[in-house]
């Protein structure tokens, strides 16, 4: 495919694209380590701390590339319904249901083997479309603002695996379900389970489906404006209904993953807890762009497993890492709109007159 | 069941659940009124139950507690404010973010406050002020007249809100503002300002709405106490058609489903009681479906303004 050319003003959109999260983290990061400062700590130690307990060797490498999996998979939930013009907040929901389909496939059929891990795998996907399909249905039949529904849904999500794991599939009346059986869980390979590989896979395939093909142009075309796509004859209600369906399938698979990827292979209490607006976060700050979802997912597993590490040396609370991570999206989002701002775009152009100017005057 | 006994129980929890909900959509009444649509209610009510739990505890004046919460939220929102109004930022996005910022705040000041000492994990609780023969009617007696004075507050706030709308020259200027931001300016209204003060008065009772949660409603504070009650305040404002009665109508009604749940948990306690603690979400949809139309509410809900364009 052929390169276009880029006009300069292209050009310095872009680098601002790739600027603005950039500046967002390192600002995050300096506040952090002011208040952590500010409680008579070494932020400087505790950051170390925080990159030797998610980096420091194969071990903990792994660990965190297993906790950054199930994000990547909300974050491409987020970014591609975003990218249709539905703003899913349910990835959370869609991923807990995923994982409780997998749950009752596997455990209740009482299927072993990859059978049970193909089956579980295929109910993950299921059951996350299925539970992205409601609010959608509600959306295009009844107008109802999906991020309403898609919450709520959320929590019927919540109980319902709380049914699960406490009165169908509970370890002896403890609140967890049992364990999957061994050979039905993914396998290992270079010391992580395989789902972090297909989570990678799968960003880069949304990328190649949003960004090359032409489903995917006529996904971005309704999200930026569904008027001018119906006037163009698009399907615009059942775009948007398979961005409902697919975004909901993703999470879904994120939870399936989870639940036969990573220990302790059971459904408990705070299973995907937290994860869909996590997802949400890492969409932003990737600016939707699937490949960029998984690097900053990845950025936000270090910072989970790290902030663990975190603690334990400096003694300062995990939570850091969270007002870290809403820093960076709050930065990420004033940055994006600021560089928006017809007087800021000015100035840019502005300085960029002149700089082309310079360079005619000195030639 | 007997649905006559439990009745009683069912309309307490039914003005206790609602309170929260009616507090902070009133909030958003204001904020949507002048054209923004703020999401991130429950971010706000999450730093103030926190700060409304901790203040309170700290000094203990429950009343200082909630003033220092209200305080708090109107500093959260003013970040929102800033990004949308100022930078013109996008509405739902920026709301996310709050939503994602304002627990984490309120998590790391809780384990810093509470952390290894446990001996601060639980705080006061406001007292009931029963008002003498009003609270002996049978029924909704003792739900409506037996309540704490910050719930008494709340309610009395609904026909203020209403008086304000319909009769203030302020209150249009508000709606105004949500209907035609750039008629609005022509008239000689300052947009920006009227957008920055909706903010104001949001979190401030939004906040007001989380810390009923923690000095009225339970002693603790935990993570996810909110549980979903700011997008339920959401629903409630278009369910309620951006108006305040419309409002306190629809909030008692989600607080009707919210105690249902609880009288439905007290009577059968063997039965898998979760399903009856998603009654309060699945209503908020099913309400929805029904009642929520899309053409409704002011027109220049969630679009920026910029002051310039034309």
């Amino acid at each position: 495919m052929a390169k276009k050319a880029l006009s300069p003003e292209e050009r310095s959109e872009r680098r601002m694209m790739i600027l603005t999260p950039v500046v967002a983290v390192l600002l995050a990061l300096i506040i952090g380590a002011i208040i952590i400062a500010c409680l008579g700590k070494n932020p400087l130690e505790g950051y170390a701390a925080m990159i030797q307990g998610s980096l420091g060797d194969g071990a903990k490498l792994s660990k965190t590339l297993e906790r950054a999996c199930p994000l990547i998979f909300t974050g491409l939930c987020a970014a591609f319904a975003y990218k249709c013009g539905v703003f899913n907040l349910g990835g959370e929901g869609q991923f807990i249901m995923g994982g409780c389909a997998t749950a009752t496939c596997v455990l209740g059929l009482g299927l072993e083997g990859p059978a049970g891990l193909a089956l579980g795998l295929l109910a993950g996907i299921v059951a996350g479309a299925i539970w992205g399909l409601l609010p959608g249905i509600m959306k295009i039949t009844r107008g109802l603002n999906e991020m309403i529904t898609t919450i709520m849904l959320n929590y019927v999500a919540m109980y319902f695996m709380e049914y699960i794991y406490k009165n169908v599939y509970s370890d002896n009346g403890l609140p967890k379900t049992i364990a999957i059986p061994q050979s039905a869980r993914l396998p290992e390979v270079f010391g992580t389970h395989v789902g972090v590989i297909l989570a990678i896979v799968l960003g880069i395939f949304i990328w190649y489906v949003i960004f090359r093909t032409s489903f995917g142009f006529k996904i971005r075309a309704v999200g930026m404006n569904p008027i001018a796509s119906r006037v163009n004859g698009f399907p615009v209600r059942r775009l948007v209904l398979l961005a409902f369906i697919l975004s909901g399938a993703i999470a879904g698979l994120g939870g399936a993953v989870e639940l036969l990827g990573k220990t302790p292979y059971r459904l408990a209490d705070g299973f995907g807890s937290g994860f869909g607006f996590d997802g949400v976060a890492i969409a932003l700050i990737a600016q939707l762009n699937p490949i960029a979802a998984i690097f900053v997912a990845f950025f936000f597993g270090v910072l989970s497993t790290g902030g663990t590490m975190m603690q334990s040396v400096i003694g300062v609370p995990t939570a850091i890492v969270e007002i870290i991570r809403g820093l960076i999206i709050i930065f990420a989002v004033a940055g994006m709109a600021a560089v928006k701002l017809p007087k800021i775009k000015a100035y840019v152009a502005a300085r960029q007159d002149a700089k082309a100017k310079k360079a005619e005057v000195n030639a | 069941m007997d649905f006559m006994t439990a009745l009683p129980t069912i309309l307490k929890a039914m003005t206790m659940g609602a309170v929260p909900i009616l507090l902070a959509a009133l909030g958003e009444v204001f904020s949507e009124r002048a054209g923004l649509v703020n999401i991130g209610l429950e971010g706000v009510m999450a730093i103030g139950a926190f700060v409304g739990f901790a203040v309170g505890k700290m000094t203990g004046n429950l009343w200082l507690g909630l003033v220092v919460a209200m305080l708090a939220g109107v500093l959260i929102n003013m970040l929102y404010a800033f990004c949308t109004v100022t930078l013109c930022a996008d509405q739902v996005v920026t709301g996310m973010a709050i939503n994602i910022l304002a627990p984490a705040i309120a998590l790391f000041g809780y384990n810093l406050f509470v952390g290894s000492n446990s001996a601060n994990a639980t705080g006061d609780q406001m007292a009931s002020i029963a008002i003498p023969g009003l609270s002996s009617i049978p029924f909704i007696g003792n739900a409506f007249f037996n309540q704490t004075l910050l719930a008494y507050l709340a309610f009395i706030l609904v026909p203020l809100v209403r008086y304000f709308f319909k009769h203030f020259r302020a209150g249009l200027s508000f709606r105004s503002v949500g209907e035609n931001p750039h008629a609005a300016e022509t008239l000689g209204i300052d947009v920006v300002r009227v957008k920055y003060l909706a903010c104001i008065v949001c979190g401030a009772l939004a906040a007001a709405g989380g810390a009923f949660l923690t000095l009225c409603y339970t002693p603790i504070y935990t993570d996810g106490i909110v549980m979903g009650r700011g997008f339920i305040a959401l629903a409630t404002v278009i369910f309620g058609r951006w108006s305040a009665l419309g409002v306190l109508g629809a909030s008692l009604l989600f607080g009707f489903f919210d105690g249902l749940n609880v009288a439905l948990q007290a009577q059968f306690q063997s039965a898998p009681v979760m399903f009856f603690k998603m009654i309060p979400y699945i209503f908020t949809i099913v309400a929805l479906i029904f009642f929520g139309s899309k053409h409704a509410g002011p027109k220049a809900n969630g679009q920026p303004y910029f002051r310039e364009q034309r």
